[in-house]
C-alpha cells in the first residue's frame, strides 16, 4: 500500500472521546501524526466568567468526567487563594480522601479501557465492577456517582455519614486483592508483554522538553509528583511513595499506574484513620455567602454585585490522575471570577503525540494512546 | 526568601529593563516583565534558574491591554514561578516561547485563538479548539455569552 | 424401516411425497433438496445456539450473566437480534462497488454453509459418497479470504481495505500449517474420508500421537476463524471492525453468521480429526453409548466443549499484532506442522505409540 492519511476519529473506538487523530501511514507503519482537537470544547473558561465561584464546581465535574472531584479540588484551592479563605483541617482530609478515591476510580477505569484496547474484554468488566464499589462510596456522601458537586469554597458541602470510613476500609482490602489479579492477567501474559514492551517510548528528556507529566513522566524515570514535591492540602502529613518505572514505554506506564493505585490505598487507609479520630467542622467559619448559589432574583434587579470584596490572584496545582493540573483564578472583586485558566495534563501530553507515535505500527496506536489515558473533556475544556 | 534571591539575580542580570519580582503566596514569586525582554528572560530562567518545565500559558484580556501569564516549574527548587507581561490591545503580539520550551506550542495556539494574542515565530499558529476560519476570540471580554439586555443588572453596594 | 441416515430421512420424505407419480430422477432431486433444507436449518440453529453458548460462557468468565431476558435464560435473544438486523437497511457507501459489496458477504456465508454438506456427524449420518470429504471441506474453507477481500475492497474504506489485507495475509499464512497438520492425520489414518478417519480412531484418538499437529491445527483454526487472540483483521480498537466496517443490517448478520458457522466447522473438524468424532473410548460403560442418537449427542458435546475452549481463550488473552502473528505463522507453525507429519510417519512405520505402546491394527 502506498502512503495515505487516515482519520482516526472523531468517532473511533481508539479515541475514548471526541477527537480526531490524523495519521499518515505506509502499510502499517506510522509516518506522521496530527491531532485535531476541539470536538468537545464547551468553553468552560468562558462560562466560568459568568458564574458564581461555587457554581463553577458544577463545570469542574464535567471537565474530566472520570476524575471530576480531582478537578473540583484543583479549582477550589485556587479559588480559596483568590478569595482569601482557609478551609478547616477536616475538610482538607476529606478532600484528600475524595481525591485519592477518584485517582483509584480513574486508574481502574483506565485499566479497564486500556486492556480492552488490546482486545481483552474481561478486564474491562472486572475494572467496571471494582470501580463501582468506589462510586458507591462517593454516592453515599456526595449523592453523585460521576458529577459530585461536593466541594465548596471554604470546605466541603457535608461531613461523611457514619459508616463511610468502615466502607472505605473494606473496599480497600477488596481492591488490594484485585490488583494482584490485574497483574496476573496482564503482566503474566506473554502476548501482553509483546504488545506493550518498547512501544510508545518517550524518554525523560523528551518528557521534560514537551511538558509531559503524570504517569508518562514517572514511567520515564523522573519521580516528579506534586503531592510529594509541593505538598498541597494535607499530603505532607501522609506517608506514601512516588511510583516510578524506568522503561519509558507502555509497560512502564502500566506499572506506574498499578503502583499508584496501591499507594492510593495506602494513603486512604491513613486518611480514614485520621478522620475517625478527629471530628470537627468541615466548613470555614467566615465565608462570604454570595459565593454560593445566588440569591433568588428580586424582580428585575438581578444579582447583587460585590464591588468591595478584596481582589486576589489564585494559583493551585495538583497531581491529577493524568498528571499535573494547574488552575489560575483572577478575582477582580466581582461576584464572578474575572478569568479562570486551567492547565490540563492530557492537553500537554497529547501535544507531543508525534514524538511517541511515529515509527510504530497502526496496531500500536490503541495501546500507546491508551497508556496516555486520554480524557478529551479536560483537553478541550 | 526565594523571591528575594530571585529578584536579586534578575536585577543583576537585567538591570534597568523594567523587570520586577513580587511575592506570591505559595509560589516562588510573580515576575512582571516588559514584552521586549521575553526571550532573554525565558532563556535565563530555563538555563540559569532550572525552570525546565512550562506548565501553561494563559491570556487575560484587560480591555486596553492583554496579559500573558506563564507558569513555570523547577524540579530542583520544587516551586512554581508565575511570569506576567502586558501587551497593548491595539496590536497584541509577543515573541513565542516555543524556542525555549517546545511545550508552549499548543498553549500559545490556544492563547492566540482565545484571547487574540499573536505569537511571533510560532511554528504552527493554527486554530486548535475552534474550527478553522473562526473569526472571533471567545475569551475577550467583548465576547458576550448573553444578549445585552439580559446582562443589564442594577448595581447595589451592600 | 429404521432410517439410519439424514439422507435416508430425506429420501423417505421425497418418495412419500412424489414417489407415486414422479420419475425417479425427480425423486432423487427432491430428496437432495430436502436434505439441503434440513442441513441448512440444523446448521443455522446450531450456530445461533453457539452464539448463545458463547455469550453465556463469556458472561460467566467476565463475572456477569450474559443474555438473560428474551426466552428462557436468554435463549431467544439471538433470534431477536437477528430479527432486528433483518429489519435494518444496508447502505452501501457512495463510491462502493455494489456488485462486490453485496456478493462478498453472500458468498462468504454460502461457502461456509456448503461445508456442512460434507461433514459427517455420526455413523451413517452423511450422504456417504465422498471419499475426499476432508479435502473438499478444507478447500471450501479456504475460499474465505477471497470473499473477505472482495467485500473489503469494494467497501471503498481505508479501514476495510487494511482489514481485508490483514485478513488475506493471515488466512493464507495459517492455511499452510493447517493443511500440513492435516497431512499428519491423513498419514496416520490413510484416508481422506472423514468417516474413515473417525473409524480409524476406534482404538486410540489421534490427539495422543499427533499432539503437535493438534496444537498447530487449533492455533491455525483460531486464526482462520479470526477469533481473539487472532482477530486483528477486525480489530475493533484500531480498525473499527476492519473489513466489515461499512456493513450493516442483514449483510453484517451474514458476516456474523458465517463467522460462527466457521467457528462451528472448526470445532467439528477438531473433533473429527483428533478427538474421535462421535465415538467414545471402549472402557466407557456401554450404557452411555447405547441409546438412540448417542453418536450425535456425544459429537455435539465434544464440539461444544472444544468451542468452549475457544471462548476461554477469548476471555483471557489479548490480541496479537500483525507482524507477530505472521512471524509465528510462517516461522513456528510451518516447521512444527512439518515435524508433526514426520512424527506421524514414524508412528505408522514403527506401529507403536510413545506412551501407550504398540496397538494392534495401528497404521496401515
Amino acid at each position: 500500500m502506498s502512503e495515505m492519511w487516515i482519520n482516526m476519529g472523531p468517532q473511533h473506538p481508539m479515541t475514548h472521546g471526541l477527537w480526531n487523530l490524523r495519521v499518515r501511514i505506509e502499510g502499517e507503519i506510522i509516518l506522521d501524526a496530527d491531532p485535531e482537537m476541539g470536538y468537545l470544547h464547551r468553553g468552560i473558561e468562558k462560562i466560568s466568567e459568568d458564574r458564581h465561584y461555587n457554581e463553577i464546581i458544577t463545570l469542574m465535574d464535567r471537565t474530566c468526567y472520570v476524575a471530576g472531584i480531582a478537578w473540583e479540588h484543583l479549582y477550589i484551592q485556587a479559588a480559596e487563594q483568590a478569595l482569601h479563605v482557609t478551609p478547616p483541617e477536616r475538610a482538607e482530609y476529606i478532600r484528600v480522601l475524595t481525591e485519592e478515591m477518584q485517582r483509584l476510580a480513574s486508574h481502574i477505569m483506565w485499566y479497564a479501557a486500556f486492556v480492552q484496547d488490546l482486545g481483552l474484554m474481561s478486564p474491562f468488566l472486572y475494572g467496571m465492577r471494582d470501580r463501582d464499589l468506589l462510586l458507591d462510596i462517593f454516592q453515599s456522601f456526595t449523592g453523585g456517582r460521576l458529577t459530585y458537586e461536593y466541594m465548596r469554597v471554604g470546605g466541603v458541602r457535608n461531613d461523611l455519614p457514619p459508616g463511610t470510613t468502615a466502607q472505605v476500609r473494606q473496599t480497600m482490602d477488596w481492591l488490594m486483592d484485585r490488583f494482584v489479579e490485574y497483574d496476573r492477567l496482564c503482566l503474566g501474559s506473554d502476548i501482553f508483554r509483546r504488545r506493550c514492551d518498547d512501544i510508545g517510548v518517550l524518554k525523560a528528556n523528551d518528557c521534560v522538553t514537551y511538558g509531559v507529566t503524570g504517569p508518562m513522566l514517572r514511567a520515564a524515570g523522573v519521580a516528579r509528583d506534586l503531592r510529594k514535591d509541593r505538598p498541597y492540602a494535607v499530603y505532607d502529613q501522609l506517608e506514601f511513595d512516588v511510583a516510578r518505572a524506568d522503561s519509558a514505554d507502555v509497560t512502564g506506564r502500566y506499572l506506574v499506574r498499578l503502583q499508584e493505585m496501591r499507594q492510593s490505598v495506602r494513603i486512604l487507609r491513613q486518611v480514614v484513620d485520621w478522620l475517625d479520630g478527629h471530628p470537627g467542622p468541615v466548613m470555614a467559619e467566615h465565608v462570604p455567602r454570595w459565593l454560593g448559589a445566588p440569591y433568588a432574583p428580586i424582580g428585575r434587579e438581578g444579582y447583587l454585585v460585590k464591588r468591595s470584596y478584596p481582589k486576589g490572584l489564585g494559583f493551585s496545582a495538583i497531581e491529577e490522575p493524568h498528571g499535573e493540573a494547574a488552575a489560575y483564578v483572577v478575582n477582580e472583586g466581582g461576584e464572578h471570577p474575572y478569568r479562570v485558566k486551567f492547565r490540563s495534563p492530557v492537553f500537554v501530553n497529547l501535544s507531543a503525540v508525534k514524538k511517541y507515535l511515529v515509527g510504530y505500527r497502526v496496531a500500536d496506536i490503541p495501546p500507546i494512546l491508551g497508556s496516555v489515558d486520554v480524557c478529551v473533556g479536560e483537553v478541550d475544556r | 526568601m526565594a523571591t528575594d534571591e530571585l529578584n536579586q539575580r534578575i536585577q543583576q542580570r537585567f538591570p534597568d529593563r523594567g523587570i520586577t519580582v513580587e511575592p506570591f503566596e505559595g509560589l516562588a514569586g510573580r515576575v512582571l516583565f516588559p514584552p521586549a525582554a521575553a526571550l532573554e528572560l525565558f532563556r535565563f530562567l530555563r538555563d540559569d534558574r532550572s525552570f525546565h518545565h512550562l506548565s501553561f500559558v494563559a491570556g487575560v484580556d484587560w480591555k486596553s491591554e492583554r496579559e500573558v501569564v506563564y507558569a513555570l516549574w523547577s524540579d530542583t527548587e520544587r516551586d512554581y514561578l508565575l511570569l506576567s507581561t502586558r501587551v497593548d490591545a491595539s496590536d497584541p503580539h509577543l515573541e513565542s516561547a516555543t524556542s525555549v520550551w517546545p511545550s508552549a506550542n499548543w498553549h500559545e495556539r490556544e492563547a492566540w485563538e482565545m484571547v487574540g494574542i499573536r505569537f511571533d515565530h510560532h511554528p504552527d499558529l493554527r486554530h486548535l479548539l475552534m474550527p478553522d476560519g473562526y473569526e472571533f476570540h471567545p475569551l475577550l471580554r467583548s465576547f458576550k455569552l448573553h444578549e445585552p439586555e439580559e446582562l443589564e443588572v442594577k448595581v447595589r453596594h451592600v | 424401516m429404521a432410517v439410519q441416515s439424514l439422507y435416508g430421512v430425506a429420501s423417505l420424505l421425497a418418495s412419500a411425497l412424489f414417489g407415486a407419480f414422479a420419475p425417479a430422477w425427480l425423486v432423487v432431486l427432491v430428496a437432495d433438496a430436502i436434505f439441503g433444507a434440513i442441513l441448512l436449518a440444523a446448521s443455522m440453529l446450531n450456530t445461533i445456539l453457539l452464539i448463545w453458548y458463547e455469550r453465556k460462557l463469556l458472561g460467566r468468565f467476565m463475572d456477569r450473566r450474559g443474555a438473560m431476558h428474551v426466552g428462557y435464560a436468554g435463549l431467544l435473544q439471538n433470534f431477536a437480534d437477528g430479527l432486528k438486523l433483518f429489519r435494518k437497511n444496508t447502505y452501501p457507501p457512495r463510491e462502493a462497488d455494489v456488485l462486490g459489496f453485496y456478493s462478498g458477504p453472500t458468498a462468504y456465508l454460502v461457502s461456509s454453509l456448503v461445508i456442512f454438506g460434507v461433514l459427517p456427524i455420526s455413523t451413517g449420518w452423511d450422504n456417504g459418497s465422498l471419499p475426499l470429504s476432508l479435502l473438499l471441506a478444507l478447500v471450501i474453507f479456504s475460499f474465505a479470504p477471497l470473499f473477505i477481500f472482495v467485500s473489503a475492497w469494494s467497501s471503498n474504506n481505508k479501514y476495510s481495505l487494511m482489514g481485508g489485507m490483514r485478513s488475506a495475509a493471515q488466512m493464507i499464512a495459517y492455511e499452510v500449517p493447517i493443511l500440513i497438520a492435516v497431512v499428519a492425520v491423513i498419514v496416520l489414518s490413510g484416508s481422506f474420508d472423514l468417516t474413515t478417519i473417525v473409524a480409524e480412531q476406534r482404538n486410540y484418538w489421534f490427539w495422543a500421537p499427533l499432539f503437535l499437529a493438534l496444537v498447530v491445527f487449533v492455533a491455525g483454526m483460531l486464526a482462520e476463524m479470526e477469533r481473539i487472540p487472532f482477530d486483528l483483521p477486525e480489530a475493533e480498537a484500531e480498525l473499527v471492525e476492519g473489513w466489515n466496517t461499512e456493513y450493516g443490517g442483514m449483510l453484517f448478520a451474514f458476516f456474523m453468521l458465517a463467522d460462527y458457522l466457521r467457528a462451528l466447522i472448526g470445532s467439528i473438524l477438531i473433533v473429527l480429526l483428533f478427538l474421535g468424532g462421535w465415538t467414545l473410548p471402549s472402557y466407557v460403560p456401554s450404557a452411555l453409548t447405547n441409546f438412540p442418537l448417542a453418536g450425535i449427542v456425544w459429537f455435539m458435546v465434544k464440539t461444544y466443549l472444544v468451542f468452549g475452549l475457544f471462548v476461554w481463550v477469548r476471555a483471557s488473552l489479548p490480541r496479537v499484532r500483525t507482524d507477530q502473528l505472521l512471524r509465528v505463522g510462517w516461522m513456528r507453525m510451518v516447521p512444527l506442522s512439518l515435524l508433526s507429519v514426520f512424527l506421524a510417519a514414524l508412528v505408522v512405520v514403527s506401529r507403536c505409540l510413545p506412551v501407550i505402546g504398540c496397538v494392534p491394527g495401528m497404521g496401515r
